[in-house]
């Protein structure tokens, strides 16, 4: 049976983009989680395996994907969409095997269209190069996460992305005017034109976010924006981070509309920031970013200022703002990002304004009294009128030989962390996704209400093809 | 072959982050993760930590790099004691041929090198160095396989400046191969006899300069020979860097041209040398010239598979992609002519454009003021 399925795979995408080599199968077991690259790592001292897909599958359009799902249904085998593999909860891991559908064949602009300022795509273009493209006609998504060099669009799509710019420019949700979807029976939809509408609920927001268990999104138009005439930054200290959640909540709250307001604990400052930028304060290290018209950023960052000095923050100048900004993707390259052999995670989480102090402390708390061995630091990048983002991490320098051991740690201490976090008024994630990490523990943050996903899976996935053991649907 | 300390330190620091694969241009040909530089990094990885055997699709994957160093530009993770992926990957080569397991289309190659010092495979009857009378001068002027045998045209323009500036020069007669497409395929050993051989060569000339066209040729002259003990020890020059000299030494002078003229940087001459600047100014010395630069330039310039050699004119199809990316790139900067570095680039560029592309040799002669 093999070989009559990928003698049919072949025949929808052609022989060259049908792949069951053994280079292609080992690079895509490993995305940007922890776990694989763990056992990756580790293969010269333990024997611990990765799954593997059994088939590699690189479709130019939706019409060839429709027909892959339909295979994938009349013979039961798993699919799982791999956009720019580098997210870093597992959610492109082909746990049980399956076709990989590798989307970024489907990488065309197909329309820029100036007057209502949006972009047509194929979700499997790199986010670098369609920005890129735009900033040559003077246009940005305004998207711009630290995996841009290597993710997909449709990527962002599956695990409600973020990026640098969000508290102004929103996240990949609010980006979104329409989608091309392939169902997981194959038939092909279009949501509606223009998403603001009264027409019943949004179907966009259905798939936005399920990580490609209801069907892949194909196609994307997104909103874009000339590129400002000024993007201008400034960098305080506080003296904690009590003091500069507050003053983050009002630069947010007195609608002064920055573009960026990236807040570190007291821990992440002497850190991070030290060894990044070479800045080294004790207290709590902001950046506040404005961007737009001279004029408007002007009048911006001085009542930003103002708020600043008013809460007693040291003024460590723009220069030290704009480092920070033109620093922003050094942080995700080694040395300065957490590598293994390291045991690291991101525990990020999102709450009001109300809770999120209670949120972060109650993450540390856990995290440290708990696993002695392990630090916690955190920092907020992403603001809303009602609340904040906390970019968790705990890393553990050495952790244990033992993979499955080191496994366990993992684990425990996700289910910890994450636990106290929604105790305390959070919720499982922000922007990285579910995906494998937290598939577990879904069904506790949902509650009753989960049903109505599971119910939402099983009609659009009768046979239960997409994406298993992801987002808690199982298999 | 046992792994060295060095290309160690490139397997270990590739830390799985995938922040280079928008860089590579395998990948933006085959889309597969195996060719991307952390794809490749995560195969060696397994062979040389985890103990596996080269099997024929990882082999395939080390075979698709384009050695053109786009990666080590664009990571920022160089701290970590040097993210060499094209260094490993030639490290990789060596030990695949070591280990008699080099692909067929790779042998066809190397076999075509040895037969006819060049990888098409092209008797050298043909080639423009063929008919050449070749003499003892202080100035030798080596073409490189790309003009020898594809692009004649360059040569001729380039002797032609050769003899406005009154250059006591010579060609090597039937020129042979420096070696370099060798030591990139792994065939290291092969490479330094080739060295050696077109050393002895280089020497019976009596020159003291040679001046390059092909900047694989180059490469080798400046970096590899020296190591392998084949070193010349004279100056070596690349054309850009020759017509400078000449330019600023007034044994050339320059007529107007009002055009916008745009620069499409050398993989090997920029990445592994640093000659960024030369050809500019060349460029800017044209009185009227306009120089605008593409969007990717420099360290970040796009690749034209100088030395994906593995990739013939045929599965290049998708390589006119890679050659239609730098000429959307001149349209965007509203360049009227593209020039370029190696025949490798003019072959896979101007079929993608109607502007005009052109070796700097060419560029410069079409704008030379004669005596008449």
């Amino acid at each position: 049976m093999f070989d009559m399925i990928l003698f049919e795979l072949r025949d929808i995408v052609g022989k060259e983009y049908v792949s069951i080599r053994e280079a292609d199968r080992e690079v895509y077991s490993v995305d940007y989680f922890w776990l694989p690259e763990m056992c990756h790592d580790r293969q010269d001292r333990s024997n611990i395996t990765r799954p593997m897909a059994d088939f590699i599958v690189h479709p130019a359009d939706a019409e060839e994907v429709s027909k892959i799902l339909r295979i994938a249904n009349n013979y039961k085998i798993h699919v799982t969409a791999w956009g720019g593999g580098s997210g870093s909860q597992g959610g492109a891991l082909p746990v049980f095997g399956g076709i990989i559908v590798d989307t970024k064949r489907m990488d065309k602009i197909y329309n820029i269209d100036e007057k209502s300022m949006t972009v047509e795509v194929g979700t499997g273009i790199i986010h670098d190069i369609l920005e890129s493209e735009l900033k040559q006609r003077g246009f940005s998504t305004m998207h711009d996460p630290g995996s841009a060099r290597c993710a997909t669009v449709g990527g962002f799509i599956a695990h409600r992305g973020t990026g640098v710019l969000s508290t102004k420019y929103g996240k990949i949700e609010d980006m979104i005017v329409n989608m091309e979807v392939v169902l997981p029976t194959g038939d092909i939809i279009r949501t509606l034109t223009v998403p603001k509408t009264a027409c019943g609920p949004d179907l966009n927001q259905i798939f936005v976010g399920a990580e490609g268990t209801l069907g892949i999104v194909t196609k994307v138009t997104l909103t874009i924006h000339r590129l400002p005439e000024k993007r201008a930054f400034r960098a305080f200290v506080f003296k904690d981070l009590e003091t500069g959640l507050r003053v983050g909540r009002r630069l947010v709250a007195e609608n002064l509309q920055p573009s960026v307001i990236r807040l570190y604990s007291e821990d992440e400052t002497k850190e991070v920031i030290k060894k990044v930028l070479g800045i080294e304060k004790n207290g709590a290290y902001m950046v506040y970013g404005f961007d737009g018209n001279n004029e408007m950023v002007d009048l911006q960052l001085k009542y930003a200022y103002a708020i600043a000095m008013e809460e007693g923050g040291e003024d460590l100048g723009p220069d030290l703002g704009a480092q920070w900004y033109e620093n922003r993707y050094k942080f995700f390259f080694p040395p300065y990002m957490y590598r293994l052999p390291q045991l690291f995670g991101t525990l990020d989480t999102v709450a009001s304004y109300s809770d999120i102090q209670n949120v972060y402390n109650a993450m540390k708390d856990v995290v440290e009294k708990k696993y002695p061995m392990a630090r916690f630091i955190g920092h907020f990048s992403h603001w809303f009128p009602w609340g904040a983002m906390l970019y968790g991490r705990f890393i553990i320098d050495t952790p244990p030989d033992d993979p499955h051991e080191a496994i366990h740690l993992h684990n425990s201490i996700w289910n910890d962390g994450l636990r106290a976090a929604m105790a305390a008024g959070g919720v499982l994630n922000e922007h990285h996704g579910i995906g494998l990490k937290l598939s577990r523990l879904t069904p506790e943050l949902y509650g009753n209400a989960f049903q109505v996903l599971r119910n939402i899976k099983t009609t659009l996935d009768p046979n239960s093809i997409m994406n298993p053991g992801k987002l808690g649907f199982g298999l | 072959m046992k792994i060295t300390e060095k290309e160690l330190n490139t397997i270990h620091a590739c830390r799985y982050c995938p922040m280079c694969r928008h860089s590579c241009p395998s990948e933006f040909i085959n889309y597969r993760e195996s060719d991307t530089p952390r794809g490749r990094a995560m195969l060696l990885y397994s062979v040389y930590k985890g103990g596996k055997p080269f099997e024929a699709s990882t082999i395939d994957a080390i075979y698709n790099c384009f050695l053109c160093g786009a990666c080590k530009s664009w990571c920022e993770g160089q701290e970590l004691g040097g993210y060499d992926i094209p260094e490993l990957i030639k490290f990789a080569r060596r030990d695949i041929v070591a280990q008699g397991l080099a692909p067929q289309s790779v042998i066809a190659i190397r076999n075509a090198v040895l037969q006819h010092d060049n990888t098409f495979g092209i008797d050298k009857s043909l080639s423009y160095t063929a008919t050449v009378q070749e003499k003892p001068a202080p100035v030798l002027y080596l073409l490189g396989e790309g003009v020898n045998f594809r692009y004649p045209e360059i040569a001729q323009a380039f002797t032609q400046i050769l003899d406005h500036c009154g250059e006591n020069y010579t060609l090597l007669k039937d020129e042979p191969t420096s070696g370099k497409e060798l030591d990139l395929l792994g065939y290291r050993q092969e490479a330094q006899e080739k060295a050696m051989a077109l050393l002895k060569r280089i020497q019976l000339t009596g020159c003291t300069t040679i001046v390059v066209s092909d900047p694989l040729t180059y490469d080798a002259l400046k970096n590899d020979y020296p190591v392998w003990g084949t070193a010349f020890e004279g100056e070596v020059l690349h054309v850009s860097e020759y017509l400078l000299r000449v330019i600023q030494s007034g044994a050339v002078r320059l007529s107007p041209y009002r055009g916008k003229v745009t620069l499409a940087d050398s993989e090997f001459l920029g990445r592994f040398n640093k000659v960024y600047d030369a050809p500019r100014e060349v460029i800017a010395a044209v009185p009227g010239v306009e120089v605008v630069e593409m969007q990717w330039n420099r360290e970040y310039m796009q690749s034209a598979g100088e030395a994906a050699l593995t990739f013939d004119d045929r599965a290049f199809d998708r390589g006119k992609d890679l050659g239609e990316k730098i000429s959307t790139k001149a349209v965007e900067a509203h360049a009227d002519t593209i020039v370029v570095l190696s025949a490798t680039a003019k072959q896979h560029i101007a079929m993608t454009t109607d502007l005009s592309v052109v070796d700097i040799a060419e560029f410069v002669n079409a704008h030379i003021v004669t005596n008449n």
